[in-house]
């Protein structure tokens, strides 16, 4: 019997459903209200609404600094990984090489690997090359955790562009790179995008592996885990999350509805394939 | 102009690993000649196609573009253009763009692209198409973006590579008269692959029916159709009626087999030298069988063989009656549609005769 479709399933269902959200969310709301609470304890009850915490962190440099330092870093991590990912997912999807499963396994090995190890491993690494630790080294780390999930995110797209239309490129005179540039990109371009800013978001909140490889560089991250150890600083941070995370969503969403919009246009193709025409051009015959 | 052939094909083969998909094949396309490689799902005529587009290379032979050799030169460089299946338009240009591409890359003057897209766009019966994108235009509508996109570029030869296969029925007979108009009025070389035999037998100036790698066949639709070299092309070309008769006898140029008292197989025996006693398969086209019903009496040289009607399916223009012979074999007859066709019936006993120049031996064995 399915559950759905009985009034006391569907209830059910309902409820599960909203109790996740609020699992979910929960944690989220909360952080944004106390953000707004006029209280140097960040907790109820309620002592009226400021936005006395938002004015403190705007002033305050050593956040604003963590904050620039982190998307310093997010930005050249995330754009080294998807010029890496391009590649590497060209050459997962359309070619055949030996080793191509080892190859890919390596590749995506990172999202198994705890960070602590990794971040231990680079320590070691670096410590032992002699490479001064800061951000560098940890553009270096995210590039290696972020890879992954830009490949994920780039390879299903790459399968969905029929190859036929890279060698009509081709056939119509464009070699390998011109039809990468004119045909492929294009149309992978959302994808990159997603992919782009996937990596970013990774490499922004990430504090395992600055932890270990940031020297002495201070993300955003690594500040705000600092701070909550200091009663003065602690109610200005859900004031920095909460604008950081309006930020992220708003960003996020405009890449997805630019995503959607451009997979719309590959639908249309592959939907058209196997339609009758809706109309017959006047020809002579 | 060139004064040779459009395309030759030196004994080309093709390897994928163990599998051979071409098998030493020889062909010679002339200028402006619509020749179709034909044949089943694997048999080569895609690779054979692509190894001329530049897609796949020939693991042996040559192949020669108006007498240049082009094995090596990638497909970018080849002055051949393609039709592909799914036409392949890219969605993220407009008909226009789509059809300028290849003269983009040519450096083609602005004004001349415009004015040959107009052109082009003329041609394939789509004026005012060119600001739309590919999403927004029906199959049949996309297959002639696809022509014209590939036919700008006033390619030596033009491939189609099953380019009909996607469209409905109805179109499908539209486009192969329009394929042809097309053709006639450029005089491109067009080379075209299909596994549809209808499709070959209509639109060619000749045919090369492939089979297992090689070319079976190479021959006029006309020829292919009605004398069949060996007995894949007999089987995949139209219906076959094929018989296995011991020869009882050699009459002049005709070998003979007797069936009972009245009955006998009438076929000419060309140059295949068979001998009294060997064993033929004779083949018969089923539009050549007549169908002769008690009292219709057979006028003198052919074959005939009694039969009972097993089956009766109407086609409209065409019935088709599927007769049990005495020889134990089930023979197709094909005949229009007219009144006497409607009073045979299911149960019949009946006589089949065709002429002796329409039937053909496949191949003898002892």
């Amino acid at each position: 019997m399915n559950m759905a479709a009985s009034r006391s399933g569907r209830g059910a269902l309902w409820v599960a459903f909203w109790l996740l959200v609020v699992f979910l969310y929960a944690p989220i709301l909360i952080l944004i209200i106390f953000s707004f609470n006029d209280r140097e304890l960040v907790s109820f009850p309620w002592e009226g609404f400021t936005t006395r915490w938002y004015h403190e962190f705007l002033a305050n440099e050593t956040i604003l600094k963590a904050l620039k330092t982190s998307a310093w870093i997010a930005a050249g991590a995330s754009a080294v990984t998807t010029a890496l990912a391009i590649p590497a997912s060209i050459a997962l999807s359309r070619r055949r090489f030996f080793g191509k499963g080892l190859v890919s396994g390596f590749l995506l090995a990172p999202l198994v690997v705890p960070l602590v190890v990794l971040g231990t491993a680079m320590l070691i690494l670096f410590n032992y090359l002699g490479f001064p630790f800061g951000p560098l080294t940890l553009i270096i780390g995210h590039v290696i955790i972020a890879l992954p999930f830009a490949i994920l995110t780039i390879v299903p797209r790459l399968d969905r562009i029929p190859v036929a239309l890279e060698e009509a490129g081709r056939d119509l005179g464009a070699n390998w790179w011109t039809t990468f540039r004119t045909i492929t990109f294009p149309l992978l371009a959302p994808a990159v995008l997603s992919a782009y800013l996937i990596s970013f978001t990774i490499s922004f909140d990430e504090i395992v592996l600055a932890s270990f490889i940031a020297g002495s560089t201070t993300t955003f991250p690594v500040y705000v885990y600092s701070q909550l150890r200091l009663p003065t600083q602690l109610p200005q941070m859900p004031a920095v999350a909460a604008v950081v995370l309006v930020v992220s969503t708003i960003v996020v969403s405009l890449a997805e509805i630019v995503r959607a919009r451009a997979d719309r246009a590959l639908d249309s193709v592959e939907r058209v394939a196997d339609e009758p025409a809706a109309e017959v051009v006047g020809v002579e015959v | 102009m060139n004064e040779g052939p459009a395309i030759t094909i030196r004994n080309v083969s093709k390897f994928f690993g163990d599998v051979v998909a071409v098998d030493d094949v020889s062909l010679e396309i002339p200028e402006g000649e619509f020749l179709t490689l034909l044949g089943p799902s694997g048999c080569g005529k895609t690779t054979t196609m692509r190894m001329i587009a530049g897609f796949e290379e020939p693991s042996g032979g040559s192949i020669l573009l108006r007498g240049t050799d082009v094995v090596g030169i990638p497909p970018h460089k080849r002055e051949v253009n393609m039709c592909f299946q799914h036409y392949a338009l890219f969605p993220h240009m407009t008909v226009g763009e789509n059809i300028a591409y290849g003269l983009k890359l040519k450096k083609v003057p602005r004004d001349e692209r415009a004015r040959r897209v107009d052109e082009m766009l003329e041609l394939v019966g789509l004026s005012g198409y060119g600001a739309r994108k590919p999403g927004q235009l029906s199959g049949g509508q996309q297959q002639r973006i696809a022509l014209a996109r590939a036919l700008v570029n006033r390619p030596a030869a033009l491939l189609l590579d099953e380019p009909l296969g996607a469209l409905d029925v109805k179109l499908r007979l539209q486009m192969r008269l329009e394929l042809k108009r097309i053709q006639h009025e450029l005089g491109t070389t067009f080379v075209f692959v299909t596994h549809d035999q209808e499709e070959a037998l209509s639109m060619s100036d000749r045919i090369a029916v492939m089979n297992q790698g090689h070319i079976d066949q190479l021959g006029e639709p006309r020829q292919v159709y009605q004398h069949p070299e060996t007995p894949f092309v007999a089987d995949f070309v139209g219906v076959l009626n094929a018989l296995e008769v011991r020869i009882d006898a050699l009459e002049g140029a005709d070998a003979l087999m007797r069936v009972g008292d009245r009955d006998r197989i009438v076929v000419p025996t060309a140059e295949t030298g068979v001998s009294v006693g060997a064993t033929a398969l004779v083949a018969v086209r089923p539009e050549r069988v007549e169908v002769l019903r008690d009292g219709e009496e057979p006028d003198g040289a052919g074959s005939r063989l009694r039969g009972t009607v097993a089956q009766v399916v109407y086609l409209g223009t065409l019935t088709q009656f599927h007769i049990d012979t005495v020889l134990g074999k089930r023979l197709i007859a094909h005949r229009l549609s007219d009144d006497r066709a409607g009073e045979i019936a299911q149960g019949d006993e009946i006589t089949l005769t065709w002429a002796r120049e329409d039937a053909s031996i496949l191949h003898t064995s002892d």
